[in-house]
């Protein structure tokens, strides 16, 4: 398939996690700060929005409340927010036209438009987040339903679980900053649909900490970080078959997947104490691992795309 | 007296060189270098070298000049583009002639019509449509063509260096310098305008006549005229003379626009030098 | 649609019950049910930068077979007049040395490319896709208004309106044969295929469109993905040993036929603008050397001039020897004194047009101009004769559209698309009917709030369709099992069934 195309569908998928990574970050914010009379809103806001890339100017005095957050991540134009991510998916979407289905472009296109007409931002935010998740969802399940599992359906599932691994690491690593008694925990299990899996899986046993590992490390949870390196991984390698080198045989030959199984491999065989004790670092070294493959992608299956420049020239 | 004259051997290398100050990844470029046999030429031998290039494809185009269209796709910091002919040169023929009737008739203003109508590189001010109107009135057609193009060799001067390609007869005329396309450019444009048929040609003259036989002496790609009254006639703006055995045609069309020797577009943001080299050999 | 009387047109009838059965609350639903469809589709065009729709109105313009049948063999005559016309001037112009056109015209085209000489096309085929305009007059006769033979659009319209028409106004569909339009993307992958270069047994086919914010990016993407070619972008493109090829995921592929929706003048920075970077260098080159096949041709623009459009009439005579089946409006030539004099003269009565302009630009109607307006453009025409020409006011037909709640009379101008295959032209059933929103406005123009209109050709009940269906196999289909459930269902059921029941035993 056309490299821009290619690149256009792992946008979608990264656009469209991102969006609903980035709603359940806040969702589980918003609510601490409803629901925890012991958190600091101005700390807990600056480490928020430090963790989602965007950090507060240390020199500033008066406090960041939860609006001005929930402005900036959610409804500005500023690049990441969750209005940005579903007009950007759209625009890849639009640029795709002719390899994505129509319905999955009218799903796409419907979202954009009730973003554009910003219906809901009169309402509640947790409104907002359930709709963006259900939006979500419902274009994951045509994708997923309508979809040849062609090359168009792993670029996209690509961008989709590398983006997924960057954003789960953010939502650990802003529990982390939160820091304090943990309390967090259930809600942020909560926020990403892992309540009751987490549960089930370590009955007795579930403790917070133990929240934490079951989002990193748990390989059977499809928000998991290893779950969606494991998945990305997977998708590469379908994307390899037919190169000259096997892949299957020189893993290491693919700067991507070279980056994404060590960093997988250091979360999973790397004492777990070790990683609590420096969480924040560790889930920064994901994000970068994610951006680092990305760009790795781009490398090999996107190259050249960039308009040229020519010169008149004659003698 | 018109006692037979041998033809002229002449070989041409014209080289053209361009120099990057950053590599070039690609280029896409035509060059218009290589004479075709016509009645007063004769080509014995001709070729075009190009380094680097990777791919060419030779034609003949709409104003039936040869054409190389050549492709760069390496990395380069220099593209040398040589052509080398070696021709026989005839006199040129006294053609017949028309009357200013027979001139501006339908029949002929239609069949004509691409070297009646000006181009925004030959387009004349008020001031030469005027000076050509004073020059031609009262001559017949051929010898009005001749009065108007020496009232432009009259008031021009010849200065190298002073215009660029992409000069208009226009800015030429405001600063009354010019070099050889110049000239070629103004004469046509003011030729249109009375309604005499003209067109631009290129290709390369051999200045110096008094260069021996087997002597190699730097010579110059070359424009100059021609105009239709009746058959048409070669006639050199620079330097005020007939075309002859000492010009070697390369190709014809309304302006420069139609016959650039060298033109391409590449891909990068540096500058570039450009080195353009003409050396003739005359052989007989 | 309705006669001087009062009655349905022929052909409007039952879709006059349809519509008569409507209440106007009713027929509201339906035009906000359109409305919104495009715009969930995203079937938009740009203007000025903001998407829009393009508003389609809820009632469909019919065409009796008989009248479809003249615009079918007249659109077919004049595209291959056309076609004769522009291999002729890009060759060896037998129509000039014939006296049939003035070389002088052909050579002041703004779209006679003479980079185009020599780039022969593979299949002799350079108007793949043609859009004819039509207008009908107040005799009720069609007459061509302009061709259009360089990158005509509005085809996806004529595809889209149908669905959306079909969806919002069954019952009338169920009440007339209505000729399909579906097969128009095969009919063009067909055309496009048997263009390649020779040799390329499997041609790899592709459109290149401008880009997302090409007002037509839309068309682009629907052609593209209807026939299941790449839609690509220059930057996608690249030419070298003087083949196209696009870069894909799994490395350079080679491209053998372009249907191209940008303008020559973008198609290759070698030998046209530079600056371009809609195109892709060396394009030009590799077509001359036949190995890519592009569609259109370069250099199709000298047919669409609109002075070159006075002598088609001629033109049909001198290639084809017949006589021409759709007259043109009557126009005037500037170029010619006495006639330029007569048009100064009558400048408030007239339409007048630049040869070269497409899409309504630069039209002046003089009955709607001011004294300013005419000043201005009479000293334009006395300056370039040879760009303009002169029409009169053509007394447009109407067709009944929904105004604010009710039926009004607008009107409408009909394109059909033809698509020529070197074997045959074949013409669309249907078209593009535009129409002109404002009341009494005639340019009929998306630019310029204009609407469109599904077009109906009416089928022939006795005649079978040109490309039959195919019939069920058999008469009744294989019986087959049911469906299987989930035998625990039912458990399911029961024990819900049970947990129900117990709150009520709880007090016990």
């Amino acid at each position: 398939m056309l490299s821009r195309i290619a690149e256009s569908l792992f946008w979608i998928g990264r656009y469209l996690e991102r969006a609903d990574g980035t709603a359940r970050i806040l969702d589980v914010q918003l609510r601490l700060l409803l629901e925890d009379p012991w958190l600091d809103e101005d700390a807990s806001c600056r480490a928020l929005l430090s963790v989602m890339g965007h950090p507060v100017d240390a020199a500033r005095v008066d406090p960041v409340d939860g609006r001005e957050m929930l402005e900036l991540l959610a409804q500005s134009d500023a690049p990441s927010s969750i209005v940005s991510s579903l007009a950007a998916a759209r625009e890849n979407a639009r640029r795709a036209r002719e390899v994505v289905s129509t319905e999955m472009w009218e799903s796409l296109n419907t979202t954009r438009n009730e973003v554009v007409a910003g219906r809901w931002r009169s309402r509640s935010p947790y409104r907002l987040f359930a709709w963006v998740r259900d939006r979500v969802a419902v274009v994951t399940g045509i994708v997923d339903a309508t979809m040849s599992r062609d090359q168009a359906w792993h670029f996209l599932v690509l961008g989709r679980y590398l983006e997924r691994a960057d954003m789960t690491a953010r939502l650990i690593a802003a529990q982390d900053a939160r820091g304090g008694s943990g309390a967090g925990w259930p809600l942020v299990l909560r926020s990403c649909g892992a309540f009751e899996a987490f549960l089930r899986t370590y009955g007795a046993a579930a403790s917070e900490d133990r929240a934490a590992e079951f989002l990193l490390l748990d390989r059977l949870f499809p928000r998991s970080v290893v779950h969606a390196l494991l998945e990305a991984d997977a998708c590469l390698a379908q994307l390899s078959t037919d190169e000259a080198y096997s892949a299957a045989r020189l893993v290491g030959r693919d700067d991507a997947r070279r980056l994404l199984g060590r960093a997988r491999t250091e979360l999973e065989y790397r004492p777990l104490a070790e990683v609590y004790a420096d969480l924040g670092t560790h889930m920064d070294r994901v994000q970068r691992v994610c951006s680092a493959a990305s760009d790795a992608v781009a490398q090999r299956f996107f190259p050249g795309g960039k308009a040229t420049a020519w010169v008149r020239e004659h003698s | 007296m018109t006692g037979f004259q041998p033809p002229r051997r002449l070989r041409v290398e014209h080289r053209t060189r361009f120099g990057y100050d950053r590599t070039v990844a690609a280029s896409y470029n035509e060059c218009r270098i290589q004479p075709r046999t016509e009645p007063r030429q004769q080509i014995l031998e001709s070729h075009v070298a190009i380094e680097p290039c990777t791919w060419r494809y030779d034609y003949v185009d709409y104003w039936t000049t040869s054409v190389i269209a050549f492709e760069v796709r390496i990395p380069h910091d220099t593209l040398t583009v040589t052509g080398t002919t070696v021709a026989d040169i005839a006199e040129a023929a006294d053609p017949p002639q028309v009357d200013w009737a027979r001139l501006r008739s339908a029949q002929t203003t239609d069949a004509f019509a691409e070297s009646l109508v000006a181009t925004a590189r030959t387009e004349p001010v008020p001031e030469v449509v005027e000076l050509a109107t004073e020059a031609a009135a009262g001559k017949p057609p051929h010898e009005a063509a001749r009065a108007v193009s020496d009232a432009i060799t009259a008031v021009m001067e010849y200065a190298p260096g002073s215009t660029g390609v992409q000069t208009f007869a226009a800015e030429a005329w405001a600063a009354r310098r010019g070099v050889c396309q110049d000239f070629a450019h103004l004469a046509v444009g003011a030729m249109r305008s009375v309604g005499i048929p003209a067109r631009y040609v290129s290709g390369y003259v051999q200045s110096h006549s008094g260069a021996a036989i087997g002597e190699t002496v730097a010579g110059q790609s070359h424009a100059w005229i021609e105009w239709w009254t009746g058959g048409w006639y070669g006639w050199d703006p620079t330097n005020g003379k007939p075309v002859g055995s000492a010009h070697l045609a390369v190709g014809r069309g309304r302006d420069y626009g139609d016959v650039p020797p060298v033109r391409g577009i590449v891909s990068s943001a540096g500058q570039s030098r450009l080195d353009v080299s003409v050396t003739l050999t005359r052989l007989r | 649609m309705y006669r001087p009387d009062g009655t349905p047109r022929s052909g409007y009838t039952s879709l006059h019950q349809s519509l008569a059965r409507l209440t106007g609350e009713e027929l509201r639903t339906r035009v906000e049910t359109l409305a919104r469809t495009y715009v969930d589709q995203g079937v938009t065009f740009d203007l000025g930068g903001e998407e829009r729709p393009f508003p389609l109105d809820v009632v469909p313009r019919i065409i009796t077979a008989a009248e479809w049948g003249v615009v079918e063999r007249g659109v077919a005559q004049r595209v291959k007049a056309l076609e004769a016309f522009l291999a002729d001037a890009y060759g060896a112009r037998a129509s000039v040395a014939a006296g049939v056109i003035p070389l002088r015209l052909l050579l002041s085209s703004a779209h006679f490319h003479r980079a185009a000489a020599g780039i022969e096309p593979a299949n002799g085929v350079r108007v793949h896709v043609a859009g004819i305009d039509l207008v009908r007059d107040s005799e009720g006769e069609f007459r061509v208004l302009e061709d259009n033979v360089r990158v005509p659009s509005g085809v996806s319209y004529v595809l889209e309106n149908r669905n959306s028409v079909s969806q919002v106004l069954p019952e009338a569909f169920s009440a007339e044969p209505i000729r399909p339009v579906g097969e128009y993307p095969f009919r063009l992958l067909n055309a496009l295929r048997a263009a390649a270069p020779e040799g390329r047994s499997d041609p790899t086919v592709v459109v290149l469109t401008p880009g997302i914010f090409n007002s037509a990016y839309f068309e682009h993407a629907l052609l593209a993905r209807t026939m299941g070619v790449e839609l690509v972008e220059g930057s996608d493109l690249l030419c070298h040993d003087g083949s196209l090829f696009m870069r894909t995921t799994r490395g350079e592929r080679r491209v053998d036929v372009v249907y191209r929706r940008i303008d020559d003048e973008f198609l290759d920075p070698v030998t046209f603008r530079a600056d371009s970077v809609l195109g892709c260098p060396g394009l030009l080159t590799a077509a001359r050397a036949g190995r890519v096949t592009l569609a259109n041709a370069v250099g199709n623009g000298v047919a669409d001039d609109k002075l070159v459009y006075t002598y088609v009439p001629d033109l049909i005579r001198y290639f084809l020897g017949e006589e021409p089946i759709l007259p043109n409006v009557d126009t005037w030539r500037l170029e010619e004194p006495d006639v330029r004099e007569q048009v100064l003269d009558r400048l408030d009565e007239l339409v007048v047009k630049p040869v070269d302009g497409s899409g309504g630009k630069g039209i002046v109607i003089g009955p709607d101009a001011s004294h300013a307006e005419l000043d201005e453009l009479r000293s334009r025409l006395v300056a370039d004769p040879r760009g303009w020409i002169a029409q009169p006011v053509v007394a447009l037909s109407t067709v009944p559209t929904v105004i604010d709640d009710h039926l009004a009379p607008r009107h409408v101008d009909l394109r059909p698309f033809a698509v020529n295959s070197g074997e045959e032209v074949w013409v669309l059933p249907g078209g593009l009917t535009r129409v002109a929103l404002p009341e009494g406005q005639l340019v009929v123009n998306s630019s310029q709030g204009g609407g469109s209109k599904d077009t109906w050709v009416l089928g022939d009940r006795d005649a079978p369709p040109t490309m039959p269906m195919r019939a069920p196999r058999t008469a009744h289909a294989q019986p087959m099992a049911e469906p299987d459930v989930n035998p625990d269902d039912s458990r399911g059921h029961q024990q819900q069934q049970q947990q129900q029941i117990n709150p009520g035993r709880s007090e016990c």
